[in-house]
Parts: C-alpha cells; sequence; structure tokens
C-alpha cells in the first residue's frame, strides 16, 4: 500500500493549486466574471472513503467525466450540484437540463479538464491528453464510485486532488477532482523528482 | 451503512441495510427462505484471484463471505436480489467499459454455483440506484436518483 510523504502531498498540492488556478482563469473568461478558487486539498483515502469525500453520496448532481491518456493515465472529475449548475447555465445564457445545458456544461468540463491537464503536462514535461467528456446526472456516489472502479483492480486507495471554483458574487460552486492511477502518481512525483 | 467494498448481516427485525448510490457496482442481497435474516454486500469488481482490501471488493470473495455471515446467523435456505451494476459512462474506448454488466455476471456465476435463485433483479441500464434490504418483512427496494423507492422483492408476515 504506498504511502506518500507530506513533502510529496504538499508537490501534489501544488500541482493541483496551478492546474486549477488556469481552469479558473479560462472559467472566468468564459463566463467574463472573476472566479475565486479554494486551496486545493490532495489526500489519499481507501476507496469508501473517497466516494463520500465528494459530498452526499445520494444527492445529485451532475458529473463531467474526462479520461486522461498518455505518459499517465488518470480522471478528471467535475461535479455540479444541481442548484449551482442552473446558475452556471444562466450565465452562460443556456437552458439548464436541456440538451442544449448539457452539452454546454460539457464543454465547460472539456475546458477546463483542459486547461487543468495542460499546465500539469507543461509543469512536469509530460505529454498528457485528455478524451472527450462525458456527461451525466445521476447520485454523487454512483458518479464517484464509477469513476473509481475503473482503476480499482489493483489498489485499494485513491489519491483525490479536490479544488473548489466559485463564480464571485454568484452561489455557484463547482468541484474538480483529478483521480490518478498510482502508476500515475509515481510518474508526476518523479518529475518533479520526489519519487 | 454498507459502503463500497463492504458487507454486513442482519437479523433484527428493526434494521435495515443501505448501499446508497450504486453505479457500476452491485448490491447482492441474500436472505433466509423462511426466516428474516439478510445480507448485504456492497461488491465493486468482478474477479481477483487472491483477495485483497475490503472483503466484498471483488464478487468471487464476495458472494462466499456473505453466504458464510448469513449462515452464521442461522440461514439455511438462501436467495437472492440483485441491484445496480449499471453502465454510468459510454465511452467508446473499452477501458472500464461495463464493468457493471461483468459484475452483474460475476455475482450471478457465483450464485449459481453454489446454488442460490436470484428471485428479483434491477441491474443493468445507465442509471445509480440506492439499494435498501429491511429485515421486516425481508423486502428489498431500489431508488434511482430523485425517483421513488421501488420495492423489488418482499414476503408476507407469516
Amino acid at each position: 500500500m504506498p504511502q506518500y510523504t507530506d513533502l510529496q502531498l504538499d508537490a501534489l498540492r501544488e500541482l493541483a493549486n496551478i492546474g486549477s488556478g488556469n481552469a479558473g482563469t479560462a472559467l472566468s473568461a468564459m463566463l467574463g466574471q472573476p472566479v475565486d478558487i479554494s486551496v486545493p486539498a490532495a489526500s489519499t483515502l481507501p476507496l469508501a472513503d473517497a466516494v463520500e469525500a465528494a459530498g452526499d453520496p445520494e444527492s445529485p448532481a451532475t458529473g463531467v467525466v474526462l479520461p486522461i491518456c498518455g505518459d499517465i493515465e488518470a480522471t478528471v472529475l467535475l461535479l455540479f450540484p444541481p442548484e449551482d449548475e442552473r446558475i452556471l447555465s444562466t450565465l452562460l445564457g443556456v437552458e439548464p437540463g436541456t440538451e442544449d445545458g448539457c452539452s454546454a456544461l460539457g464543454e465547460i468540463g472539456n475546458i477546463l479538464g483542459c486547461s487543468y491537464v495542460n499546465s500539469l503536462a507543461e509543469m512536469t514535461g509530460l505529454s498528457i491528453e485528455p478524451r472527450p467528456p462525458v456527461t451525466v446526472a445521476d447520485m454523487v456516489g454512483a458518479i464517484m464510485s464509477s469513476v473509481l472502479a475503473v482503476r480499482a483492480d489493483s489498489t485499494n486507495l485513491a489519491l483525490l486532488m479536490d479544488s473548489r471554483l466559485m463564480v464571485e458574487g454568484q452561489a455557484c460552486e463547482l468541484t474538480f477532482l483529478l483521480l490518478p492511477s498510482l502508476e500515475g502518481i509515481d510518474e508526476l512525483l518523479g518529475r518533479l523528482g520526489l519519487g | 451503512m454498507v459502503r463500497m467494498g463492504e458487507l454486513a448481516v442482519s437479523a433484527s427485525a428493526d434494521e435495515v441495510l443501505v448501499s446508497i448510490g450504486l453505479g457500476s457496482c452491485i448490491g447482492v442481497a441474500l436472505f433466509d427462505v423462511r426466516r428474516p435474516i439478510v445480507g448485504l454486500a456492497h461488491v465493486m469488481l468482478p474477479a481477483a484471484e487472491a483477495p485483497s482490501g475490503p472483503v466484498a471488493k471483488f464478487a468471487n470473495f464476495a458472494v462466499p463471505a456473505l453466504v458464510e455471515e448469513v449462515k452464521e446467523l442461522g440461514a439455511t435456505r438462501l436467495e437472492a436480489v440483485l441491484v445496480g451494476g449499471a453502465q454510468m459512462f459510454s465511452f467508446s474506448r473499452e477501458d472500464g467499459a461495463n464493468i457493471g454488466a461483468r459484475n452483474d455476471g460475476a455475482v450471478r456465476e457465483e450464485l449459481d454455483r453454489l446454488r442460490i435463485p436470484v428471485r428479483a433483479a434491477a441491474t443493468g441500464g445507465s442509471r445509480g440506484r440506492t439499494v435498501r434490504v429491511y429485515v421486516d418483512g425481508v423486502r428489498v427496494t431500489a431508488r434511482e436518483v430523485a425517483g421513488a423507492e421501488q420495492q423489488l422483492y418482499g414476503r408476507e408476515a407469516p
């Protein structure tokens, strides 16, 4: 079972910080409004705890999932609670819950995910690219557990790199999770000279 | 609360076993055909060669472990109800494609091997589900996001 030192977790947190900073800038440009970013958390959790870390597992949310391929395998997951999705859709001028609304949310996920991943790639010199996003509206627990199950064959731990983006002056918040594979984490740490 | 990879059993009339937000995971409910003795396993993946992590992570270890635990409470002849095993994301590539269906297949194979009939199931599809197993009346219900709780199985009071 891999354990990470505080130094390693700090380094991953710093990566998440820069990544979500770039994603926040992209969101801000799209909306024409300032976006605040919470200090990201990086933590390793048993899988069942990781499911719960994303919020009440029975609460509904829209999730945008981007699989990341290349030198590292990871999944980016953006979670929008329904009320925040409504506000965000209004800011974008689309009707929430409709096909247009859904595809706009997927596009936001795509742009945020790409800017996050690109900044990781730049910092670490890794060649990584996101695949097209899949958008799904369901229970938070069902979304999280299904994302985690994909990589759970060989591990019982998940590394969560968790940031929150908040649109200033609006009660609109979204959760941004990066879930790298274990090999992916080692690769990231190796590139930072902390492997 | 039966979280991912966990299992629980009960014979106390006031207890309810719950797994919230099953996506590709599958909830295996087992109960004695006569007495109100129930169990629930929250299975994550189809099979592994060796057990690793929580006891109910892999179907091929979870089902026998659950059988053993309900039998310890006095269950003799068992029946099952299955909930979950959805395909939440439809990625074009194979990676992670349809873990839900493979979980469903693996659980049924294991139950078949142990000669435990499946009395009802709400599996497959693309929606997440919450499963509740009530000891009282040996009832099993499933609920989708923002949906109503639907009874899949229940026994008349003797």
